[in-house]
């Protein structure tokens, strides 16, 4: 997968990540010395020399960006840094130390002990051995309700877990041609009006970037017919998701394509 | 960030490595804080100077730029580790001073004029009203943007000196009007004399943060501001402030729907209690920012005729340029110390010889005990004369 960033701090580099979950100070948290951290406790003696250090947003004091030349004079610098934002500490010394710093990225989508190609130039961070899958996630609403539908021990992946209408994104193929073509194909469905297109959302699961296209379709007929994909299927309330066990980012998708429609909405009451 | 074409070949290397380097600063802090572009700029004024906070990696760093890098408009020094004439007499290491004289040269390669004071505003470097420049040091950069009027972000040493070296900085932050807007008002109700208006800053700074204080009730002179802004800067980040009928530019401003802070002279003994860490101080030392003219006369005037009683070392901290205007002054403050240049009680790597030092400079107190593990006495300077006297 790659995934598309701000580049900060010029360079490429590669290595394994370190990832810290919390806001990072160069001066205190790593001693130079050594190249091992200092902070946070659980991480306490990790090595990040030569590897790609990531944390969501340094802090502490300007002589930060000394210590970061101090680790690359020391042979104890990481080879590349990677933050959610920025800030101009951090900024500031890895272009003294000529390392590569990509930021905007989310850091969920990547666990520790990665192997990422980190370039600056660009803004990326590339991670080889994770593949992207695109997917539909088609929301059907009736009224107040909602379709969700139980997958069956027949598919390859959340076998028992319900979700929306959904399917691989195939090649060639334009999103919005999978939503229609499975909403045929699983509900034997053919005239479901697209009311929203939401932002496409991205969820890691081990080794694959799942991209979830997600799209909101009125219906005027409650009754479907299930495929093999499926074993039930049930029109709930939004608020009555929580019962259920439902596939990744399901909740998400809903909430998002569900909230936009309220808010323009109101939108237009106060037009008028 | 838009950059011109000329901009884009420094970025590529065609002016050489330390332009490139100077460069890729520019842009890394410009895209950070979402600038438009870059502006010219008419001075700067750099930190990262001592060796004891920059160490062998800043020594490597600018020795690098230094090699094909000069600055392109008048550029002056925050204050090095030592006095570069008399670090002897102040107990610095022989490998200390080899390190900071190599500090020192990269800077005069670059063309950086060698002032080494916190206080250039006093001397050589006063930027005029609207002016843009690129300062770092908090205090003086506060200064410089409140009491005059020019222009400068809370610059960082490395920003600072690629802005120096480019002439251009990116145009963010307090280089915008709605961001020197004052954020809340603070009404003053403390003594005359430099020490108030330090613990003042100080409380304020706490308070504050990051917004931009305007202040009723004081009438400050010039060293009261210079010890406000300095506090300010020290224990908040603030990097700009207006004083009623003081200071410039605020009169744009709606100030009627801003909240209101009353500081008392029990607030201020509560700073200065606060502050207080130590009792037996083997160092007394003052000048933070460093002394002027009139300070210098003032604590001239109290020790003439007097009699050391007490054997306490004690530092006179001031610039070059004040101590060359001093003469008469100088004579009388060495019958009890050091009028030391250069340098000060921060950046001085005084924790090999003290463990507590007393001083009357509030953003020193907040320094201290972190950056030189002392133990902190804080009072008004006559008062800490007396303790020797």
């Amino acid at each position: 997968m790659i995934l598309k960033g701000r580049g900060i701090s010029r360079g490429r580099a590669e290595g394994n990540l370190v990832l810290i979950q919390s806001p990072f100070s160069f001066l205190g948290g790593i001693d130079t010395k050594t190249g091992s951290l200092l902070v946070p406790e659980e991480m306490k003696g990790r090595q990040i020399a030569g590897r790609v250090l990531v944390f969501p947003v340094g802090k502490g004091s300007t002589v930060g960006s000394y210590t970061i030349l101090e680790l690359k004079r020391a042979g104890n610098s990481p080879v590349a840094i990677v933050n959610e934002k920025a800030e101009p500490i951090v900024a500031t010394g890895a272009v003294m130390a000529g390392l590569p710093l990509v930021d905007k990225i989310d850091l969920s989508l990547l666990r520790d002990g990665d192997y990422a190609i980190v370039d600056g130039n660009e803004g990326t961070v590339e991670i080889p051995g994770v593949v992207e899958k695109h997917v539909v996630s088609c929301i059907l609403k009736k009224g107040d309700r909602i379709l969700i539908l139980k997958r069956s021990e027949k598919v390859g992946t959340f076998r028992g877990h319900w979700a929306g209408v959904s399917g691989f994104v195939e090649k060639g193929e334009m999103p919005l041609e999978t939503a229609f073509k499975e909403i045929m194909e699983e509900l034997g469905i053919n005239n479901a009006k697209l009311v929203k297109t939401g932002t496409p959302l991205m969820i890691r699961s081990g080794e694959i970037l799942w991209t979830i296209h997600p799209y909101l379709f009125n219906v005027d007929e409650s009754r479907v017919t299930t495929d093999w994909e499926h074993t039930e299927y049930r029109w709930i309330l939004p608020s009555e998701l929580a019962s259920y066990e439902i596939v990744p980012g399901l909740d998400n998708v809903i909430s998002s394509l569900l909230a936009s429609d309220r808010n323009r909405k109101s939108q237009n009451d106060s037009e008028y | 960030m838009y950059l011109t074409k000329e901009e884009e070949a420094i970025l590529d290397g065609e002016k050489g490595y330390g332009f490139q380097k100077a460069m890729e600063l520019l842009v890394a802090i410009g895209t950070v804080y979402d600038a438009d572009r870059l502006v010219p700029i008419s001075s700067a004024h750099l930190s990262g100077v001592s060796y004891k906070t920059i160490g062998d990696g800043g020594l490597d760093f600018l020795s690098d730029v230094s090699s094909d890098a000069r600055v392109s408009v008048h550029t002056t020094l925050n204050p090095a580790g030592m006095d570069l004439i008399r670090w002897k007499e102040m107990g610095i290491s022989n490998s200390f001073a080899q390190k900071q004289l190599e500090i020192i040269e990269s800077y005069q390669r670059m063309g950086v004029e060698i002032s080494c004071t916190c206080t250039p505003y006093l001397t050589t470097n006063v930027p005029h009203r609207g002016d843009t420049v690129a300062w770092a040091e908090s205090s003086a950069l506060s200064y410089v943007n409140s009491v005059i009027g020019a222009r400068t972000n809370r610059e960082g040493g490395p920003g600072a000196l690629a802005a120096a070296i480019i002439g251009k900085t990116p145009h963010y932050g307090l280089h915008l009007d709605e961001n020197r807007m004052p954020t809340v008002i603070i009404k003053a109700d403390i003594g005359e004399g430099i020490f108030d208006h330090s613990l003042l800053g100080h409380a304020v700074g706490k308070i504050v943060s990051n917004g931009v204080p305007f202040f009723r009730g004081i009438r400050p002179s010039q060293d009261e501001i210079k010890t406000l802004a300095a506090a300010m800067a020290a224990s908040g980040s603030i990097g700009i402030f207006y004083i009623e009928g003081v200071t410039p530019g605020a009169d744009q401003y709606d100030l009627n729907k801003l909240e209101k802070i009353e500081i008392g002279k029990k607030e201020i003994q509560e700073v200065c209690e606060s502050l207080n860490t130590g009792r037996e101080p083997e160092l007394i030392a003052l000048g933070c920012p460093h002394l002027s003219i009139e300070e210098m006369k003032v604590l001239a005037k109290f020790l003439h005729s007097k009699k050391r009683k007490k054997d306490i070392d004690i530092w006179f901290c001031t610039s070059r340029f004040v101590k060359a205007r001093c003469e008469k002054e100088v004579e009388i403050l060495e019958k009890f110390g050091r009028v030391i240049c250069d340098t000060c009680m921060v950046v001085a790597p005084i924790e090999a010889r003290y463990s507590c030092t007393a001083t009357n400079s509030a953003k020193a107190c907040n320094y201290l005990p972190t950056l030189c593990s002392q133990k902190v006495v804080c009072a008004d300077s006559i008062e800490l004369l007396r303790m020797i006297t």
